[in-house]
């Protein structure tokens, strides 16, 4: 077991160097050249190349990505210039380890970005998760034991059209409608646990949740109903029926359990993925979390923050992913072959 | 945005027992194709949901022909039926609904709005049926290959899908936009044959398509791999080795043609999430620009609409909405049809 | 510029107007805003919207809207501009933290200011004339405070240049060149000398306008940390930190004495403000007269989406000319605009209405005839662009194509800066007029690589978009930023001259021959005689002068939208009720 959880550890930690390097060799053969961008609109040539050295841009390839991978273990200094160490040493930006790089464009390092957005994030993504596996789950279930009926058919219904609306679509209706003209609610603005409490937090949260919910809700649904209904025709389901178990009991505790243990596993990927951020929810409610960070810095092509930001999310993946292959062998004896 | 990884996987495998026992059956004298297509038939929803697909994509590919011959005018203006002290909002009921403009204007521009919806369609279908195919290819190919040989290729693939699936696929996109429309436009153009590629709309919509299929065919590819390792074994492909075939024969001439229900009922899902994914590609700004119509564009112009002009802020939406849904009952329809076990 | 109106494009300039126009119409909306006088207390608002302040940094600033706003709460300059809508009074500099507005010797080639002896920093320290040196000092450290107007000083302060074309001195972080910058900027007890290589009287509004000659404390400087570090001498500091992309509070600043201030009346006990919303929640929530916005004021201005419901705001609504000019640019380098022929025929074939239709109708643009805005001392009409219908000469522009030297179908591409709906429709509404004049227009719209791209002097582009302000009342900050070659064109870049145009021996006399006249009357008239030449050779074509139409919360007091902070709300005056 032991030996299975390190293999697939190692798996992840070269999984993720290999990522790494993907990423930057795709924005180092970028034709936009992001000293430019650093260095703002009013830039002399000679004002770039200064930027560009201080930011390590004027580098190859390689350089760059040693850099970067230094970075994270012992941290980094921009600009790195040794007359400017002695000089002012109060003007030199130093980034602590684990350094994911230096953004020139917000003056700050993308680590403290990241801590700043993080929890925003977060945020959503769990109560979102909750709604949408609550819901989507319940609802699911519902259409498949009342498989046939008009329930079902409106509920799969209300799901596909639901699905069928872009997130940017329903969000905007919700913000403007719910909570501007009908004053349903107050405009969503984020307020941590700690300004709050857990019912300011919470109710901060609900519209972006419902919004990013829905879209993964009528995925859930469709999948639950389809999986229920097709443990509920499995074999061992018919037999502990014949055995004359009530049915309660055979649909509860033998079809449901069967159908609902990949769709945990399916959630769980889905959330490390929500992790990274709601782009297109958290650009409808400003909220200031990864995704509007990111949608920042695409603005202003502020290359270390979105490197560090792809980088970063991906790693959320890789480590969701080994926990659950981790899970996996733990309730499954039989993965521990492979 | 695409799909939710999940919920595709969730249109899991259909068993395909039936090809053998379609075999067996013959005195019935009905393919097992005849079969799931009398099914198809009997499902009024999934019939209805096929004419409107139908249309939609008659209308993808006449709408071209009717902007050649000047039927429709899908950017030219008409200012002049504008109220240009509200902000350009048409003058009339119903957002300048008449005889030569059905479904309205746009404001701003006063273009006309069935025209640019109908041409919508041509484009935004043609990136949704592009990406799926590349995606399904990519992902069926691969899969084959995978299930197929086992060992040290299925452990490559199967790390090259763990890399796939951990890159964050909207802020790729985001990042990757501009830089990429550019490298298209300017250096991807200058190779031989790929000269139309300078076009703004073919590069844009070519990085969608890219886009799309680079992070949509790792469930295609592990679909069609269970697929594979579950008929590998049969006795068919055994016959078939012991004859000498070549690897080329296995893998297309007798694996694919045993995994193809599953790829259909995939293939039908991927239009629909693929049309709502351009949608919201357009709402972070990416993909096809106007004045060329897509259902994204539109739709990003007219939410915010609402109120100054109801008539084009509900009709674009309502022509997404229709159009994804008929093209996910199609799809529904045909697993049910394929697959008539798990579902009746 | 501060507009802002399309990403990146404007970037540029901060912009201050002489006269805003109060535009007329039939309507009878002008003058609008609540002027009653406020009382003191309360929360006020301000939606930065999505633009994020890029810059807080006095040395870093360069967006009008950020200019205005710190110099209204909690940065002072030697000299600054009354909340005055008065087009004399609003861009006549008084004393600020200065005892006067300075002297000037040998024909403004000497600037003297004394600094006031009882001014405060906000932790108490008195401001010298020291703290003035070292903020002029910052502006040189061109590796580190980017995105400032730095570009005036090296011009004008009498520092030599290098052979790269940046100033010997590198600022106080490097200390090359110290010795060059002490001495033309030297203090003598409480008196700062500013010495120029040439003639500068216009100097005390470059200061009230920008804040590059702002007053900077050495021993808090961080360099490009201090990007976001806010070290008040006014009415208000900043509580905690400026989070970007979410925004801050602030609160009274005690060591600011009222007593040494005559502009800023300080009413709201706090100022929040916030970043990334959209206009369309912002205005939606003014109109909804429900929550916070109603201590809200913005310089987003509102969508044409919201034009239908005017009326339902009443007095919250106010509308004013901006002090910014919208233009597009023949690229001189591409092979069709080389010829005088084909940019004429742009010129015929522009069609201002349809363009400003577009994007909003009248209420949103009035048509341009110069680059200049009319608000600038003076501005002419263009002869060359004046006689021409607004929407379009079409016989003119077929005829002059016909004598263009490109091959028929003349085909262009228009590379704008795009990335929302209402640019997209403008630049569809002039690639329709063109293209009925004999053009075959291609769009080419960028959002996040525009000026990326159109900077680039081998760009492909033929046609581009720009937008411009002028930096203080002075076609002097128009004309050579935009049209000057040997300050924009390098072998890698144009600068600001995105046409690629060069005025050669000529247009570049007539610049120096502008700058080189002190009386400020005469220069301006040699500078309308720059731009009629511009005009003749068409390096640009004029479309619209944007036209600002705002609302702002129900319990806002004393809002307007003076001259003094270029037509945006003066934050100087501004109270919030119960």
């Amino acid at each position: 077991m032991v030996a299975y959880i390190i293999r697939r550890l190692i798996a992840g930690v070269v999984l993720l160097v290999v990522m790494s390097i993907v990423t930057f060799a795709l924005f180092f053969a970028s034709p936009i050249d992001p000293a430019q961008f650093a260095c703002g609109k009013n830039c002399s040539p000679a004002m770039k190349a200064q930027t560009a050295a201080s930011m390590g841009y004027d580098d190859n390839f390689f350089a760059q990505w040693g850099k970067f991978a230094k970075g994270v273990f012992v941290g980094r200094d921009f600009p790195d210039d040794p007359k400017l160490k002695i000089t002012a040493p109060e003007t030199i930006a130093h980034c602590a380890a684990p350094c994911l790089g230096y953004s020139k464009e917000r003056t700050s390092t993308v680590t403290d970005l990241i801590k700043q957005t993080m929890p925003v994030s977060l945020s959503i993504a769990v109560v979102a998760f909750a709604f949408w596996i609550i819901g989507g789950v319940l609802l699911g279930v519902i259409a498949a034991l009342k498989r046939g009926t008009l329930i079902d058919r409106g509920l799969v219904g209300l799901s596909l059209v639901l699905y069928a609306f872009p997130t940017f679509f329903i969000g905007l209706l919700l913000l403007k409608f719910v909570a501007i003209q009908w004053n349903w609610v107050p405009v969503p603005e984020y307020t941590p646990i700690a300004e709050g409490g857990i019912t300011g937090w919470l109710s901060s949260l609900l519209l972006p949740a419902i919004t990013l919910a829905v879209f993964f809700m009528a995925g859930y649904v469709r999948m639950t109903r389809a999986f229920v209904l097709e443990s509920l025709s499995e074999d061992y389901v018919r037999t502990a029926r014949a055995k004359g178990l009530p049915k309660r009991t055979v649909t509860f505790k033998h079809a449901l359990r069967a159908a609902l243990t990949p769709i945990v596993t399916m959630a769980g990927l889905d959330f490390a993925g929500l992790m990274g951020g709601a782009i297109i929810t958290e650009s409808v409610f400003n909220y200031p979390g990864l995704g509007k960070l990111a949608v920042a810095a695409n603005t202003d092509f502020d290359l270390p923050t979105l490197v560090g930001l792809v980088i970063l999310l991906a790693s959320f993946v890789i480590i969701a992913n080994i926990i659950v292959d981790v899970l996996y062998a733990v309730i499954d004896p039989r993965v521990r072959l492979s | 945005m695409t799909i939710p990884a999940s919920e595709m996987e969730g249109h899991a495998v259909p068993p395909l027992g039936e090809s053998e026992e379609g075999v067996a059956g013959k005195v019935a004298g009905r393919s097992p194709t005849q079969l799931a297509m009398a099914r198809f038939r009997a499902d009024k929803l999934s019939m209805i949901s096929f004419y409107v697909s139908c249309f939609v994509v008659f209308a993808a590919v006449a709408s071209p022909i009717l902007v050649k011959i000047g039927v429709f005018d899908p950017d030219g203006l008409n200012q002049d039926k504008l109220n240009t002290d509200l902000g350009g909002i048409p003058h009339g009921a119903f957002g300048g609904v008449s005889w030569s403009h059905p479904l309205g204007l746009t404001p701003g521009n006063g273009e006309d709005l069935l025209s640019r919806l109908s041409f919508s369609m041509t484009y935004s279908l043609g990136i949704a049926l592009t990406g799926t195919l590349i995606t399904v290819l990519i992902g069926v190919v691969l899969g084959i290959i995978s299930g197929f040989s086992g060992g040290f290729v299925d452990a490559t693939v199967g790390r090259f899908i763990d890399l796939t699936l951990s890159f964050p696929q909207t802020m790729m996109l985001l990042a990757l936009a501009a830089p990429t429309v550019l490298l298209i436009r300017k250096d991807v153009s200058e190779l031989p044959l790929l000269g139309f590629l300078e076009n703004p709309d073919l590069a844009n919509g070519l990085f969608v398509v890219i886009i799309l299929s680079a992070f949509g065919w790792p469930p295609v590819a592990r679909v069609v791999r269970g697929q594979v390792l579950s008929i590998r074994e049969r006795e068919f492909i055994e016959a078939a080795k012991l004859i000498g075939a070549s690897r080329k024969r296995l893998y297309f001439k007798e694996v694919l043609p045993n995994v193809w229900a599953p790829i259909l009922v995939y293939t039908t899902l991927l239009i629909p999430a693929y049309i709502s994914a351009e949608a919201a590609f357009s709402f972070l700004g990416v993909g096809i620009k106007p004045p060329t119509p897509t259902l994204g564009n539109i739709l990003r112009d007219s939410v915010s609409w609402t109120t100054a002009d109801p008539t084009y802020f509900f009709l674009p939406g309502i022509v997404l909405a229709l159009t994804v849904v008929a093209f996910n009952l199609v799809g529904d329809g045909a697993r049910d049809a394929l697959d008539p076990k798990t579902h009746r | 510029m501060a507009i802002s109106k399309k990403p990146f494009a404007a970037l540029a300039v901060a912009a201050l107007a002489t006269t805003l126009v109060a535009c007329g119409g039939s309507d009878g909306d002008n003058g609008g805003g609540s002027k009653s006088e406020g009382t003191a207390g309360g929360n006020a608002i301000f939606y930065n919207g999505v633009r994020n302040t890029e810059h807080w940094d006095p040395q870093r600033m360069y967006i009008g809207r950020d200019l205005n706003n710190s110099g209204r709460l909690f940065y002072r300059s030697l000299v600054a501009y009354p909340a005055s809508n008065d087009p004399v009074k609003g861009t006549t500099p008084i004393p600020d933290l200065a005892t006067d507005t300075g002297t000037s010797e040998e024909a403004g080639k000497v600037w003297k200011f004394t600094v006031r002896d009882d001014v405060k920093w906000e932790d108490g320290k008195a401001i010298t004339c020291e703290d003035f040196a070292y903020g002029a000092s910052r502006n040189f450290a061109t590796d580190v405070i980017i995105g400032g107007p730095a570009n005036y000083l090296f011009t004008y302060l009498d520092i030599p240049t290098g052979k790269d074309g940046l100033p010997e001195y590198k600022g106080p972080f490097k200390k090359t060149g110290q010795d060059l910058f002490d001495k033309a900027v030297s203090c003598d007890g409480n008196t700062i000398t500013y010495k120029m290589k040439k003639p500068w009287p216009d100097f005390p509004q470059s200061i009230a306008s920008l804040r590059y000659l702002d007053p900077y404390r050495a021993d808090l400087d961080k360099g490009d940390a201090s990007n976001f570090q806010i070290i008040s001498n006014g009415p208000y500091k900043l509580d905690g930190k400026w989070t970007e992309g979410t925004g801050g509070k602030f609160v009274r600043n005690t060591n600011w004495d009222a007593k040494t201030d005559t502009i800023r009346k300080a009413l709201p006990d706090t100022w929040q403000f916030k970043e990334g919303d959209t206009e369309e929640t912002i205005y939606e929530q003014f109109l909804a007269k429900t929550g916070d916005a109603n201590f809200g004021v913005t310089e987003r201005r509102m969508p044409p989406t919201f034009y239908s419901r005017i009326a339902e705001a009443g007095k919250l609504y106010t509308k004013v000319e901006s002090p910014f000019v919208d233009y597009v640019l023949p690229n001189f380098n591409s092979p069709v605009f080389k010829d005088i022929k084909c940019r004429e025929a742009l010129k015929f074939a522009t069609d201002k209405t349809a363009w400003i239709n577009a994007g909003g109708g009248e209420r949103a643009f009035t048509p341009a005839y110069s680059a200049v805005n009319p608000s600038v001392p003076g501005y002419e009409k263009n002869a060359a662009f004046g006689d021409i219908p607004d929407n379009g000469d079409i016989e003119q522009a077929k005829a002059a194509l016909a004598e263009c030297s490109a091959p028929k179908p003349v085909k262009i591409k228009f590379t704008y800066s795009g990335g929302t709906p209402t640019s997209d429709k403008q630049a569809s509404a002039l690639k329709a007029a063109w293209d009925k004049a004999g053009f075959k227009t291609e769009l080419d719209p960028l959002a996040d690589t525009y000026y990326s791209v159109i900077q680039k002097p081998d760009a492909d582009f033929d046609v581009t978009w720009g937008g411009w302000g002028a930096d203080w009342p002075s076609i002097g900050t128009v004309i050579p930023p935009l049209f000057d070659s040997r300050i924009n064109i390098t072998p890698s870049s144009n600068g600001n001259d995105y046409g690629n145009y060069k005025g050669g021996p000529e247009v570049d006399a007539m610049i120096d021959a502008a700058y080189a006249e002190t009386d400020l009357t005469k220069a301006a008239s040699l500078w309308a005689g720059v731009d009629a030449k511009l005009g003749e050779d068409v390096a640009y074509i004029p479309l619209e002068i944007t036209i600002f139409n705002f609302l702002h919360g129900s319990k806002i007091t004393g809002y307007s939208n003076n001259v003094s902070t270029n037509g945006y709300a003066d934050l100087a005056t501004i109270g919030v009720t119960k």
